[in-house]
């Protein structure tokens, strides 16, 4: 791989021990996917900052990173993390202060303590075309699928290593000959609302893997439908780039988004849609005891929809209701109301933290009932809950009800 | 019987075990025990056995990018796989073991779901990029 001067004396330790061993890393990456260079990138994001990832052994690692002085050069934002540092979720106590270690250590090297999966609902907006360098396999498929930004499946290490050194090895998705379609999926189901979107992704990731798929059919989706149709295609598959005709910035038509290449077609009904959501379900019990949502965090729009289908209704003692939000969505709901109809009723509104990556199973719940097709496929691995996957109107009647009605 | 396999190496290293192969792609990051190694994805084919101290051979990784992390965690805590080979490696898996120095090779000269069965003793060189399988 090609190395300009300055990158060279950044290898070799001139910058210092933290963008050294960055450089091992991006080098390392460049010589595997044979990249003929660096290329600048405008922003990172940060993910895998919960201790369920990070460990003891990660959390040292950041914590002697910070201690070398290492400082980002770019616009580094911090994924969402497993503790809500605006009110106490009476989580373990050596949780919640491994936790922080974490986020205190990353903020040290100058990242923003964004602590959220969707930098882009509080301003950190990549352009079409602009080359990134983003972790969170959600945020990845969002930003180079929906804005057309140029961006691999970063890891955790990877992107911190572009945000010290402001450079990633060109390779993969910054290079427009890899982000052509593989596969067509001919929709003809109805999708209505983000769980269908959902079960749709939940279906698709499972079959097509680490490829490019390419929908035909889908029609006026919501920004939050696209949100959670790609959160379940990069976690039931490794997908990091998908194309909607007429809806995705590299797809205005079939033709365009396949670049010419021969690709194989798949029909997609209502039956195929089922299997998605089937295979997002392990509820045994029909007792529910935890409903939540927002995995991708919820926008202002999920947060107002949870606050009218409550409608006046309490939460059932014995069920919790946990909706989850970043710190900048969250300020919003509550100045305009939402969070204290959800709080009346009894549920709350979390900031920074999520189910997957905190560990609300330790307060004993057994089973969870939620919309996000991410959270339904991690939670049994992550959390040990069974899961009831449905509408976010399903979910909130259960939250009530406390069972949950197929 | 002996077989040597040429390959590209991700991750520079030596190390030999137990092969152990699973034929779907692998999603480390709320996928694993870290304090036993056992595989905890729900309907997984590895779901409920141990990666511990094998080669581990498998399709490529998939699923949270915060999986580099937990293949770092996984070497300090020695419950993670000595060695990996996949068909193709990809970013998560790649980053995670260049940081903890667990050797990773791919694109070997032959399909190693071919050639490489549960139980076979493998060694991973993956300095000079050579598997050899002993059956």
């Amino acid at each position: 791989m090609q190395l300009t001067d300055v990158e060279k004396r950044m290898r070799d330790g001139e910058q210092g021990e933290p963008v050294r061993m960055a450089m091992e890393i991006l080098i390392a990456l460049g010589e595997i996917y044979e990249a003929e260079r660096l290329v600048p990138v405008r922003s990172a994001h940060i993910a895998g900052l919960s201790l369920k990832s990070h460990g003891i052994a990660g959390t040292e690692w950041a914590e002697d990173l910070a201690k070398q002085g290492a400082k980002v050069c770019i616009p580094t934002t911090m994924n969402v993390v497993g503790v809500d540092r605006s009110r106490d979720l009476n989580l373990p106590r050596e949780w919640e202060k491994n936790q922080l270690r974490i986020e205190t250590a990353y903020e040290c090297m100058g990242c923003y303590g964004t602590s959220t999966c969707v930098p882009y609902y509080c301003g950190f907006v990549p352009r079409f075309r602009e080359h990134i360098a983003w972790a969170e396999s959600s945020a990845v498929i969002f930003s180079n699928s929906v804005l057309g930004a140029r961006d691999n499946r970063e890891g955790g290490p990877s992107a911190l290593a572009a945000g010290l050194t402001g450079r990633t090895p060109l390779h993969g998705l910054h290079l427009d000959e890899n982000r052509r379609g593989d596969v067509l999926f001919r929709v003809t189901a109805h999708l209505s609302g983000i769980a269908d979107y959902g079960a749709l992704g939940s279906y698709v990731g499972r079959m097509i893997g680490t490829r490019v798929p390419v929908f035909e059919g889908i029609k006026g989706p919501s920004i939050e439908e696209l949100v959670y149709l790609g959160s379940a295609l990069a976690s039931s598959g490794g997908v990091a780039l998908f194309h909607a005709a007429g809806v995705t910035p590299e797809a205005p038509t079939i033709g365009s988004a396949f670049g010419g290449k021969r690709y194989d077609t798949v029909e997609v009904t209502v039956r195929e849609i089922e299997e998605g959501r089937q295979k997002l379900t392990s509820g045994k019990e029909r007792k529910v005891d935890y409903v939540a949502i927002g995995c991708p965090h919820c926008s202002l729009n999920q947060i107002k929809e949870i606050s009218i289908l409550l409608g006046g209704r309490k939460v059932k003692e014995e069920t919790a209701l946990w909706i989850h939000t970043n710190v900048a969505i969250k300020h919003l709901a509550k100045q305009l109301g939402y969070v204290k109809v959800i709080e009346d009723a009894g549920g709350i509104v979390t900031q920074d933290f999520c189910t997957i990556l905190g560990n609300p199973e330790a307060l004993g719940f057994k089973t969870l009932a939620t919309n996000s097709p991410k959270m339904a496929f991690y939670a049994p691995g992550s959390n040990g809950l069974d899961v009831w996957y449905g509408s976010v109107e399903q979910c909130i009647d259960s939250a009530v009800s406390g069972y949950w009605k197929s | 019987m002996t077989i040597k396999l040429k390959g590209r190496c991700i991750s520079k290293g030596y190390a030999e075990g137990e092969a152990l192969v699973c034929r779907q792609p692998i999603g480390l990051n709320f996928g694993v025990d870290f304090e036993t190694g056992v595989i905890t994805e729900y309907n997984h084919e590895l779901c409920g056995k141990s990666i511990k101290d094998k080669v581990l051979i498998f399709p490529h990784g998939k699923g949270s990018t915060g999986g580099s992390y937990v293949v770092y965690q996984l070497a300090k805590n020695k419950t993670g796989p000595k060695a990996m080979i996949n068909l193709s490696t990809e970013t998560i898996i790649a980053v995670g073991a260049i940081m903890a120095g667990v050797p990773v090779m791919d694109h070997l000269e032959k399909d190693p779901f071919d050639v490489i069965s549960d139980g076979d003793h493998v060694i991973v060189d993956a300095v000079q990029g050579i598997v050899t399988i002993d059956k």
